[in-house]
């Protein structure tokens, strides 16, 4: 995801290039009509691990309606073929694709509108999964899996710094400070210009919205106040030397969590598996808990990552394309398979506290509710809405905030940047910007 | 001058040593400096066998040059051969496909290219020539996107073909090739052979050819190394991992997205089993290295 | 290569070889030609098949040549003209492309963050190509010497870096970099010196310069090697009878014999510093110093794949093609005219 904005704005721009065409502001494909008994063959282009254990459920349970896994390397890399393929008028009738990568498949008339299709299984998903998929008031994609944010911490190191679990980014601040005094080589995290996602998601729970349409027009509000509490709060700690500033998934991210040299990291829920990747001796003395607040008594987080399933305008047989993308996301035996085959934390609500989250994972073990908890974190996530040009502001922030970050100069001024590269790439794109963004 | 190019091997010409070798006492420097070069050469190459021998849990927090005995050699080997139902060896496949077919269809066009530039007057040979040659100083990145877009249109990307075909077309193979037939080939023999009434394909295939073998081998495996360092073309083409060569299969290791962490230790023994082969190639070789002729092009 | 001379570039019909603004073709035509340059003019008894045949040994060479170079350079041309236009502000809008002249030039040769990337990499070529090619030609020389050791292994070691993939190189550098997991820095620290940090603004261009140099000074070193042992022996034997001493063979016997070797080793040397990519693209997630626009090319790949501006991209494509092309073209006249005099 992080760097799959790579591979996503490939693709976009190809597309784009030669495109041209099917940017469809065209109504006709909205409506879900069609027999969702007639026989189709369906093709679903995704990347979950094993989801062909998935799908073979259904294809046993519906004969005449079979989908067809088109297996792909990344999820990013996906999105390449997809809008080649709908370039060529050939895209599959299903497919997946992260949050943030939806709007260019929206944006060159990849996905379409599921508005009116979706109406029914609303409820299914917090309302925060919708605001991930959706443009203004228009849902172009079904949530597949979520990731609420929540804090790591190394319990036993904590422990034996006698530091408390700090609930407010007051006290991460205090903590982050005690970390440094006790031990000038620890840091208790690391502020990382490589994670546009993750920025994102911590100014989600700080209540930024960065993007809102205003009839036809956008409107950029990426220095709003909220991000710049954000940025302001990370810049000081990162001035302050109390915590770290360097990329998190490098190799030397790996040897500071692995050797404790990192106390905590922010993250979201499915940073369980990451950790075990990461720092696998590690397991059992981590701990995580909901994120720190901007306020006493809030609670809010943001989401980092995620993916939801998303109709081609090309698609022929819509109905039954609809009637597999909503029994993936929401019928019980389905969600609880790609829980446990495929490893994601679903963004169906009742998927969250199903049995096959009973045991907290591996890296935890010592955090028996660890997916209840996230169950209650995920219900205070708040998302918001993405703009047409995500992938632009996202390479903004990468740069921005590395300089910002080796230079020593404002978190501000660096959010300026972004504010200003953003508008800029939306007019240079045609895209009406209202005033005052 | 080319001649003796031709018929020297970099292990020593004859006469030389010999008479060299009655001269004074060795001198310790040279091979001192050569030994820091070599040393400096094989620092990442030593480093990335002694990680392939750690776990996971080891790669990060031991010394990086001391190599680990508990297991973890195995272990990395196992994990990445298992991995996505054994893809490594799809990739390793690929990259032999890749650059194996590659580079011989690449000398196969190269050397007819070559041998009709040097051998032929014709008109338009020069401008021909200089074309080409000026296709050596355009960038990949430049290319990449218009060969993609265009490939797309020809619905060509995501297959084995949008990598192989866009390789096969190498300017600098090209000029090589006509500076071997132009050492290596001389006019008599092919006009011997017109007079005998040989066509002028046969000629080619059984006079030029193997006369111009010793350098088509070079050429032959500077494009396999081109082909196999060639990463951007690959990454740009291909979306389904089962046809990754090494180099963009071992970067998507890497690069999984923030969900899930790089996985390094099958990321570094991929590197070295996919290094491995080559340095074996390279000592194989090694007498095959004829790259004065690089040159030759411009001695006067 | 005096039994070649029959062939005869040197009876070409285009011009006479003074270097000018086409020099490099030229120049590199000429290669081969005969110093004695007297080859008599061909026999014209050109048969209508070896009229023919010339064509057809090119025919696949041309055609690839003109699916996968030609033709796509036209159209980034024609893409460099053109840019995408949405009617509308909302998410779903129709999308034109249309016709916009040097629109596109105009933006990206008044964008600053071009010239900066230019400005890094001239200093980084500073850095990389004297580096490369000193160590080169040290190399081949003391390789070359009589009476030195373990000639074959190092050569062999000094080479092997060339096989290995620029993504993979940085890979492995990139680990070699990072503090807490270089050996190089326990290493500084276990001799009391303070560790060095590879990824500051400054120290970052030497980390990306050493990849390429490490990379690169094994394949020149072979190329100036091979060329030297290619020099007949009984020159500098005679040479050391009359008592010249190894540095002055060195210096002013081969180094002369290897200028045309160096000339073409810092024009492709050249070429490649112009087109560094790979090195710093895959070492730019592992550190803040390394922008998304740190090189041109870069900046290029940026444009097109992350920002999906691929006019803009495309505009500044054919501007550093160009600007290859010319730098390719002076230093090849100036280096021949240094190396050879005006006869080449």
């Amino acid at each position: 995801m992080r760097r799959s904005r790579t591979a996503l704005s490939l693709v976009s721009g190809l597309v784009a290039a030669s495109v041209l065409s099917g940017c469809s502001g065209s109504d006709d494909g909205a409506s879900g009509g069609g027999d969702p008994d007639a026989p189709a063959q369906l093709d679903f282009w995704t990347w979950a691990p094993n989801i062909q254990g998935v799908v073979d459920i259904w294809n046993e349970q519906n004969p005449d309606q079979q989908v067809t896994v088109d297996s792909q390397a990344q999820g990013d890399e996906a999105i390449t073929r997809l809008l080649t393929a709908s370039q060529a008028g050939e895209a599959p009738c299903l497919m997946q694709a992260e949050y943030q990568a939806l709007p260019v498949l929206v944006a060159n008339g990849v996905a379409s509108d599921l508005t009116d299709d979706v109406e029914d299984v609303r409820d299914a998903f917090p309302e925060g999964a919708w605001d991930l998929t959706s443009f203004g008031d228009q849902a172009y994609a079904m949530p597949q899996d979520v990731g609420p944010m929540m804090l790591y911490y190394r319990e036993d190191l904590f422990e034996e710094l006698g530091l408390e679990v700090p609930t407010t980014w007051e006290e991460f601040r205090a903590t982050a400070q005690q970390v440094r005094e006790a031990d000038p080589e620890r840091y208790l995290t690391t502020f990382s210009a490589g994670d546009p996602g993750w920025f994102a998601g911590l100014s989600q729970a700080a209540g930024a919205d960065w993007w809102a349409t205003d009839g036809e027009a956008w409107e950029v509000s990426i220095t709003d106040d909220a991000t710049t509490q954000v940025a302001d709060y990370w810049g000081d700690l990162v001035t302050e030397d109390l915590v770290d500033d360097q990329p998190m998934y490098t190799p030397e991210w790996n040897a500071a969590m692995n050797d404790g040299t990192l106390l905590a990291w922010p993250s979201a829920v499915w940073g369980a598996g990451v950790l075990e990747g990461v720092a696998p001796d590690t397991a059992g003395s981590w701990r995580a808990v909901p994120m720190p607040q901007w306020g006493d008594g809030e609670q809010v987080t943001g989401f980092w990552g995620g993916s939801a399933t998303a109709i081609s305008e090309d698609c022929e047989d819509r109905a039954q394309a609809l009637e597999f993308a909503t029994w993936l996301n929401t019928a019980p035996e389905a969600v609880e398979a790609l829980v446990s085959v495929s490893g994601i934390y679903p963004a169906a609500t009742e998927g969250q506290t199903g049995p096959a989250l009973e045991e907290p994972p591996s890296m935890l073990p010592n955090q028996p509710d660890f997916y209840e908890q996230a169950a209650q974190i995920t219900e205070t996530a708040r998302g918001f809405t993405w703009g047409p040009n995500v992938n632009v502001t996202y390479q903004s922030y990468v740069d921005q905030f590395q300089s910002a970050v080796s230079d020593r100069t404002s978190f501000t001024a660096a959010l300026e940047g972004m504010q200003e590269t953003s508008v800029a790439d939306l007019e240079q794109q045609g895209f009406e910007v209202a005033e005052g963004s | 001058m080319s001649a003796a190019a031709t018929t020297t091997a970099p292990g020593g010409p004859p006469g030389r040593t010999p008479r060299s070798a009655r001269r004074g006492r060795t001198p310790l420097g040279p091979t001192v400096v050569l030994v820091l070069g070599a040393v400096y050469c094989l620092l990442p190459v030593l480093w990335v066998v002694t990680a392939a021998t750690k776990t996971p849990g080891e790669l990060f927090t031991t010394f990086s040059l001391a190599p680990s005995f508990n297991g973890g050699l195995t272990g990395n080997v196992t994990d990445l051969l298992d991995y996505g139902d054994g893809v490594f060896w799809r990739w390793a496949l690929n990259t032999v496909l890749y650059a194996g077919v590659g580079s011989v269809l690449t000398v196969a066009v190269s050397a007819a290219a070559g041998y009709a530039l040097a051998k032929y007057r014709f008109r338009g040979r020069e401008a021909v020539f200089r074309l080409i040659l000026a296709g050596v100083l355009v960038p990949q990145v430049t290319l990449a996107i218009p060969q993609y877009l265009l490939l797309a249109q020809v619905g060509l990307t995501n297959t084995y073909w949008s990598v192989l075909l866009p390789s096969l077309i190498s300017p600098f193979s090209i000029y090589l090739c006509r500076i071997y037939a132009m050492a290596a080939v001389p006019d008599q023999l092919l006009e011997a052979g017109r007079i005998d009434g040989a066509g002028e394909w046969r000629l080619f295939g059984s006079v030029a050819m193997p006369l111009m073998l010793p350098g088509l081998i070079t050429v032959l495996l500077l494009q396999f190394v081109a082909i196999w360092n060639n990463f951007l073309l690959p990454f740009i083409m291909l979306s389904s991992d089962e046809r990754y060569p090494l180099t963009v299969g071992l970067f998507s290791l890497l690069n999984q997205g923030a969900s899930q962490p790089a996985l390094y230790t099958l990321v570094i023994s991929g590197a070295m089993l996919s290094v491995l082969p080559l340095v074996a190639l390279f000592l194989l070789l090694q007498r095959y290295w004829k790259l004065d002729m690089l040159s030759g092009g411009l001695k006067g | 290569m005096s039994e070649t001379g029959g062939t005869a570039p040197g009876t070409t019909t285009s011009g006479d070889g003074t270097a000018g603004a086409t020099g490099t073709g030229e120049a590199l035509a000429t290669a081969g030609r005969d110093a004695g340059g007297s080859s008599p003019p061909r026999r014209r008894r050109g048969t209508r098949s070896s009229r023919t045949a010339p064509w057809l040994f090119l025919a696949p060479a041309l055609a690839l040549f003109g699916a996968f170079l030609l033709v796509p350079i036209l159209y980034a041309v024609w893409l460099s003209l053109r840019s995408q236009q949405r009617a509308g502000g909302g998410i779903v809008a129709q999308v034109d492309v249309v016709f916009v002249g040097v629109e596109n030039y105009a933006r990206a040769v008044t964008d600053p963050a071009l010239y900066d990337s230019l400005g890094r990499m001239l200093l980084y070529g500073l850095m990389v190509v004297p580096t490369m090619l000193g160590l080169a030609l040290v190399f081949a020389l003391l390789l070359d010497l009589p009476r030195v050791r373990l000639r074959s292994a190092t050569r062999i070691a000094i080479f092997l870096p060339y096989a290995v993939p620029g993504v993979i190189a940085s890979l492995l550098w990139g680990f070699l970099y990072l503090p807490r997991v270089s050996p190089v820095r326990e290493t500084f620290l276990a001799v009391g010196l303070p560790a060095p940090d590879f990824f500051t603004s400054t120290s970052v261009f030497f980390s990306v310069a050493n990849i390429a140099v490490w990379g690169g000074v094994g394949f020149n070193m072979i190329i100036l090697y091979t060329s030297l042992r290619s020099v007949p022996a009984e020159l500098y034997d005679s040479a050391r009878v009359d008592g010249c001493t190894e540095w002055q063979v060195a210096t002013r016997i081969k180094l002369p014999l290897l200028a045309p070797a160096l000339v073409m080793t810092g024009v492709f040397s050249m070429i490649a510093t112009l087109q560094v990519f790979n090195e710093p693209q895959t070492l730019s997630p592992l550190t803040n110093v390394i922008s998304s626009d740190w090189m041109p090319l870069q900046k290029i790949y940026t444009d097109a794949f992350v920002r999906n501006d691929i006019y803009t991209a495309a505009a500044t494509s054919v501007l550093l093609a160009l600007v290859t092309l010319v730098l390719s073209l002076l230093t090849l006249t100036f280096l021949q005219r240094r190396a050879f005099g005006d006869d080449a």
